[in-house]
């Protein structure tokens, strides 16, 4: 991946740079921040994650699953006690509830990981330490015949450092 | 003791947890990496502390052994009392670990401000208090090494646990939970870690917190899933508060013992635990303030409304108390009202008195906000908390085993000096993976902090811009200086 990689020290200067790239449609862009910010999430458009979906998915699951573990223990060991059913659902629910909060939960972390694409055993292209600091960064993929118009305009909009990346 | 914070401008009543938390004297995110990254490096009192708390825990490790050797006889159970010490530090650890997914979850989802500086503290309060906790029915188990039978898996002696059970109900609840807040401690560090790797220039050092941080490198779609996923677990987080230390309370209220079959004992426990964990917190979180100097993080602004929380919690507490004693009396049952005359004042009223003073009357001191912004006045007073809410569970397990139907059944229960060792070991335990936390990983979330600090701008916004969006709630602080 070849694309140009600007450091700002200001926020609206990089949200403005963004919105200027995405008008001009060049690549993909990626933006470093320290801390999530409502303008990058205007500014870049993006869905909404789907975690929601792989939560509801694993909760129901987990539920299910708490509610079978007590039953088939109680089917195959049961403790007969005159006129009492021997699966209950009622004491059976603090079961489904805990390992449906234990399924979503981790499948929620997990499914994170998945859709983040971390955990990432090397750090790609573009990231500069000053990104968890005080720095905002982005990173416009570009063709090397597109770089220096997209070095030009980061530089317009105010960026410290503007470099090629590969 | 002054903040250096100053009340908000335009607010007349500064103390009023919202939204629209700020930290007037942290000026940039630079700062605040320097500044917390800096209450990592390990000082003289550090060591000190750490030194008595391994003494403190070695000295249970010890006693628990002898305890194998001897047998349970060694602790101070005697007919008809046989839940005593541990079961009541077991409850007391729980409960401790209530408030930090409380201040961390359900704040988080109630936008509470305060929340920000003392939420990391709290967690890693909660995972250790948990870890402690679990250690309590092992050590009250005669034989120890067998406390794996009370997990459903399948075996070749094909038994499984009665799933009716309360301390199976424990065993799933328990789990859970320190698993759930273990998940939400780590999750809501990987960005803090990914600070600290890019700080750090040891090697060695360097190369463990990559691998901690996962690779972490601050995209806006790491943040997008990051914020989801950690909403949906604060959202998960939410409802298991509530169920642990109410499944915790069934081991009482599914058993027929006076005093203890009762109702009203779910709500009661959850809020005896929220009120003794924020005990804890300021335990805590008030030395730690002192010590790492971070009194422009955690203001007095904070500690006022956390105060409030906790007057708060007290009275419901007290309110729970005095329902109690009103079911009681209005229920007839003579067992009962024999039970509570007892408690308050026959044989166990020197405990039920250190509870009700330390849980309901100190607490009132409260309603001052002269000493609700007096960190000194707040950290004694945690202390009493701390004692009245172990004596609190003390005064729900001995005089309910020890006062049941028949005068036949009375007895009476004096823990012995094993009982008292392994109580010290497990403040020890807590203490110990605490401090080596905070030497390890920053005690507050840098990057939750960064989201308030107002980042720089090109075209900054005035102060009275930013006052007026805030006030009219048309932004949230994090949106401060948007640019559409």
């Amino acid at each position: 991946m070849q694309g140009v990689l600007g450091a700002f020290h200001e926020l609206d200067a990089a949200v403005h740079a963004i919105e200027d790239l995405k008008k001009k449609k060049f690549g993909d862009i990626v933006v470093y921040t320290p801390t999530p910010r409502h303008e990058f999430e205007h500014a870049m458009k993006h869905p909404p994650s789907k975690v929601r979906v792989i939560t509801l998915i694993f909760g129901l699951l987990g539920v299910t699953f708490g509610y079978w573990i007590p039953v088939w223990i109680s089917d195959y060991w049961p403790l007969v006690v005159g006129g009492k059913a021997i699966a209950t659902w009622v004491p059976f629910t603090i079961l489904g509830f805990e390992v449906m909060v234990l399924v979503g939960g981790l499948a929620t972390v997990f499914g994170m990981f998945a859709l983040a694409h971390i955990p990432r055993l090397t750090m790609t292209v573009g990231y500069d330490p000053r990104f968890s600091a005080g720095h905002f960064g982005v990173w416009v993929e570009a063709a090397p015949d597109q770089a220096d118009q997209v070095m030009q305009l980061l530089k317009q909009h105010g960026a410290e450092e503007v470099r090629r990346e590969r | 003791m002054a903040t250096t914070a100053p009340p908000y401008p335009g607010e007349r009543r500064p103390n009023v947890p919202s939204v629209a938390k700020r930290f007037p004297a942290v000026h940039d995110y630079e700062q605040v990496d320097r500044e917390i990254a800096g209450t990592l490096r390990p000082t003289l009192g550090w060591f000190a502390a750490l030194g008595i708390a391994i003494l403190c825990m070695l000295i249970g490790a010890s006693t628990w052994t002898y305890q194998i050797h001897e047998g349970l006889g060694a602790a101070g159970y005697q007919p008809p009392v046989m839940w005593g010490v541990y079961i009541v530090t077991f409850v007391f650890w729980v409960g401790i670990g209530h408030a930090g997914t409380l201040i961390s979850a359900i704040l988080y989802l109630f936008r509470a401000g305060f929340r920000t500086s003392i939420y990391r503290v709290s967690e890693a309060m909660t995972v250790f208090a948990v870890m402690t906790a679990g250690l309590f029915p092992i050590l009250h188990l005669g034989r120890p090494w067998k406390f794996f039978y009370l997990i459903p898996y399948p075996n070749w002696r094909l038994i499984w646990p009665n799933p009716k059970s309360p301390l199976v109900w424990d065993v799933f609840a328990i789990l859970t939970y320190l698993t759930i807040s273990s998940t939400f401690l780590y999750v809501g560090l990987i960005p803090d870690i990914a600070i600290l790797r890019d700080r750090e220039k040891n090697k060695v050092r360097k190369a463990i917190l990559s691998q901690l941080a996962l690779g972490w490198r601050n995209s806006d779609r790491e943040w997008r899933h990051f914020t989801r996923a950690y909403l949906f677990l604060a959202a998960f987080a939410t409802p298991l508060v509530l169920s642990v230390h109410s499944v915790v309370s069934f081991d009482f209220a599914m058993a027929l013992a006076p005093g203890w079959h009762a109702t009203i004992f779910p709500p009661y426990f959850v809020a005896g635990a929220i009120f003794s964990g924020i005990g804890m917190v300021f335990t805590i979180s008030i030395p730690l303030r002192k010590a790492m100097k971070l009194e422009h993080y955690i203001t007095l602004n904070d500690l006022d409304a956390a105060a409030k929380l906790c007057l708060f919690t007290s009275m419901v507490v007290g309110l729970a108390y005095l329902t109690e004693f009103q079911v009681a009396w209005m229920s007839g049952n003579r067992f009962e009202i024999d039970y509570f005359w007892n408690r308050v004042f026959g044989q166990w009223a020197w405990a039920a008195w250190i509870m009700l003073i330390c849980n309901c009357v100190l607490p009132l001191s409260l309603f001052s906000q002269q000493l609700r912004r007096n960190p000194t006045w707040l950290f004694i007073l945690s202390l009493f908390i701390n004692l009245g809410m172990w004596f609190e569970r003390f005064v729900i397990v001995v005089p309910s085993l020890s006062h049941e139907f028949e005068p036949w059944q009375w007895g009476t229960y004096r823990p012995t000096w094993v009982d008292y060792g392994i109580l010290l070991g497990s403040f020890g335990w807590f203490f110990m993976w605490f401090l080596l936390f905070i030497r390890q990983l920053p005690v507050m979330a840098m990057s939750e902090i960064k989201e308030i600090v107002p980042p720089k701008m090109r075209h900054p916004r005035t102060d009275i811009e930013l006052e007026r969006d805030l006030t009219e709630g048309t932004v949230y602080p994090d949106d401060t200086g948007a640019t559409h």
